[in-house]
């Protein structure tokens, strides 16, 4: 089976060919505020403008999809991928949320310092989460990180640490730079939230494509074989957390800027959940189901809530346990399989008709 | 209980010996599973290590690959103390070590798990911003090996559907991929159909005089063991009961009275089956 090596215009077209359902979705959510107010019969000058319409409103909405995208794109890079159960991943949002707007705030730095700090600090506290990694697994490892989680989220809302954090109110009174204005930039924060969960998506895809995440995953599938092979598994599983706490920080970043008061709830153990729940209903491994995961938690909530009034969270607690009973490997984890069996389904059929291979190349 | 023992004179590679024990032991609570057990591996040769279940000889390769600690006694290899070196560096020392026990990454294809095992010992494991595929020596390597296994057919099949059979095939890929100076295969041909056995074998035979391998080999089938072995261990309760040549282990009569069931083993017509 020798491959000829490819020319470069071939792996561009080898790759838009692999890629063309999330490009299609990719290029659906930019025109999504143009449809918007279309049907909703405001110019598209308005749109430009960033006035005040149903066009804008949905891209808020959007908004805080995509920034749930990325932090449930990282939890998938350590659940789904590594197979890491941490309870402790709402901090590395919060800690992206809180640390960027103090020092905003608090202290008067611009953007490119925030996030500089942030950055060192995200793999400060991937390593703290780590440090355990060589000596729990598991559930074990579950609370352990609940508790370093626990123990930020009851700090945060300390009174001692109000002129700062806010305490339980939370966070407020950040001013985001100009050109970056949720309110009154929406639409430039609109495509550069989507331009960064793209992104996200990319780099956790070639993550996982590599050579690292290829070991990742079958420190996933059977550790001890990984580490029979030669693996050192802790310096992948520390790398998969490195990784997903600089994006989980980025997310926590783009939610401080875009909502006015960053509340302590984001670092509580619901939140945490919530990722979990984005990465489940979305199908635990595969990327993809991340950003699916997410449109769906957010969205859902908010029409539920729209809807329903009081009975949402009932409603959506329902919705959860139909799609894990009847999606158990999640909406991209269950259509693949599905996919899989159509395809080789069809395979066995047509395989009367075809000479015989000799590489039996077929599956 | 005599015991025979072929007694080597020294502890170095200088004398062909690659692998050796100390007096190890391994207790679990009461029972002595492995009882101060001292062997010496001669260099490219394929040593077996036989005795009834419960002997103690996968609880013995265990030990020597590192995945469990000794209550006491050493391992040396090529005259290195590697008693305490942890599970994932022997693999880099260049010792590979089989499971008796199917031991595969079951949702990903046959490739992949050969690719990974060609993949662990290079240096090449921490890119995680470019495709493994750029990395073209693994995969190639692991076609060839796949290939010397008899599996390429199966090459892109998860490695949970391959029948048993096949999935001992595969295990045996896994641990020829890094190309290992030691391989510790333990009853690589265990719960394989009979008529898969002589192949599988002779894979094993070519691969360690083709390549100048030690091979430490498990097998149940006496007569695999005496048509193959350069010399055998045998084992009996974690207690080494004889080693020998295969015509000095046919002929000793404690390994007869013990484990061999009394009768005098004879080599059989359509040896190997
Ligand atoms: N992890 C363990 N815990 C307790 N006992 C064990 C363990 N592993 C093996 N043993 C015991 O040690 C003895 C030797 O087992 P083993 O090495 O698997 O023998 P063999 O491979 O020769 O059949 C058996 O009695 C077995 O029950
Ligand atoms: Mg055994």
């Amino acid at each position: 089976m020798p491959t000829a090596t490819p020319s470069r215009g071939f792996a561009v077209r080898a790759w838009l060919r692999a890629n063309t359902g999330p490009l299609i979705v990719v290029g659906l959510l930019a025109l999504l505020p143009f449809a918007v107010a279309l049907i909703d019969g405001q110019p598209l000058a308005e749109v430009l403008a960033n006035q005040p319409g149903q066009a804008k409103f949905i891209q808020g909405l959007m908004i805080e999809v995509f920034i749930l995208a990325i932090f449930a794109l990282s939890y998938d890079l350590i659940f789904g991928i590594t197979g890491l159960l941490s309870f402790g991943h709402a901090m590395f949002f919060a800690v992206g949320a809180y640390l960027s707007g103090i020092m905003i705030k608090s202290f008067g730095w611009s953007l490119a310092p925030t996030l500089g700090l942030l950055a060192v600090v995200a793999v400060v506290q991937a390593l703290l989460f780590s440090v355990v990694l060589p000596r729990v697994q598991g559930v074990t490892f579950a609370l352990v990180t609940l508790g370093i989680a626990e123990v930020f989220h009851i700090v945060i809302q300390s009174r001692e640490l109000v002129g700062y954090t806010g305490a339980d109110v939370g966070l407020q009174g950040v001013i985001p730079p100009a050109f970056l204005s949720p309110a009154a930039q929406r639409l430039r924060f609109y495509f550069v939230a989507l331009g960064l969960a793209v992104l996200v998506y990319l780099l956790c895809r070639r993550f996982v494509d590599s050579p690292t995440g290829r070991v990742c995953i079958a420190t996933r599938e059977n550790e001890n074989r990984a580490l029979m092979l030669g693996y050192n598994t802790f310096y992948f599983k520390l790398t998969a957390m490195i990784i997903s706490s600089l994006l989980a920080s980025l997310a926590g970043f783009l939610h401080m800027l875009y909502q006015p008061i960053v509340s302590p709830g984001i670092a509580s153990l619901s939140y945490t959940v919530n990722a979990l729940l984005m990465v489940l209903v979305g199908g635990m491994g595969t990327l993809s189901g991340a950003p699916i995961g997410a449109a769906i938690l957010r969205l859902l909530t908010f029409y539920f809530d729209k809807w329903f009034g009081q009975s949402s969270g009932f409603i959506l607690g329902m919705v959860y346990v139909a799609l894990v009973l009847f999606l158990p490997y999640g909406i991209v984890g269950t259509w693949k399989l599905r996919r899989f069996a159509w395809r080789s389904g069809w395979a066995r059929l047509a395989q009367p008709l075809r000479p015989p291979s000799r590489d039996g190349e077929r599956l | 209980m005599t015991v025979t023992r072929v007694t080597f004179p020294s502890k170095t590679m200088d004398n062909g010996i690659i692998l050796e024990t100390h007096k190890l032991r391994r207790e679990f609570g009461a029972l002595v599973a492995v009882a101060d057990v001292s062997i010496a591996v001669r260099a490219q040769t394929l040593h077996s290590i036989i005795g009834p279940n419960g002997a103690g000889k996968t609880t013995f390769f265990n030990l020597l690959s590192g995945n469990i600690t000794p209550t006491s006694g050493r391992v040396l290899f090529k005259g290195r103390d590697i008693t305490h070196l942890p599970v994932h560096r022997t693999a880099h020392l260049g010792i590979g070590r089989s499971f008796q026990i199917t031991n595969l990454f079951p949702n990903l294809t046959v490739l992949e798990n050969v690719r990974l095992a060609s993949q662990a010992l290079g240096h090449d494991s921490f890119h995680f911003l470019r495709s493994h595929r750029s990395f073209t020596r693994y995969e190639a390597r692991a076609r060839e090996v796949i290939e010397m296994v008899g599996l390429t057919a199966r090459a892109l099949a998860p490695a949970r559907t391959l029948p048993h059979g096949d999935q001992r095939k595969l295990e045996l890929a896994m641990i020829l991929a890094p190309d290992p100076e030691v391989l510790l295969l333990d009853e690589p041909t265990a719960g394989m159909a009979a008529e898969q056995v002589p192949e599988l074998i002779s894979l094993i035979q070519r691969v360690q005089a083709g390549g100048q391998k030690t091979v430490m080999l498990v097998e149940h089938n006496m007569n695999v063991v005496m048509r193959v072995s350069d010399m055998i261990t045998v084992m009996h309760q974690g207690e080494v009961l004889a080693e020998g040549t295969p015509d000095e282990i046919a002929a000793n009569e404690a390994v007869q009275n013990a484990y061999l069931g009394g009768g005098v083993w004879r080599p059989v017509a359509n040896g190997g089956k």
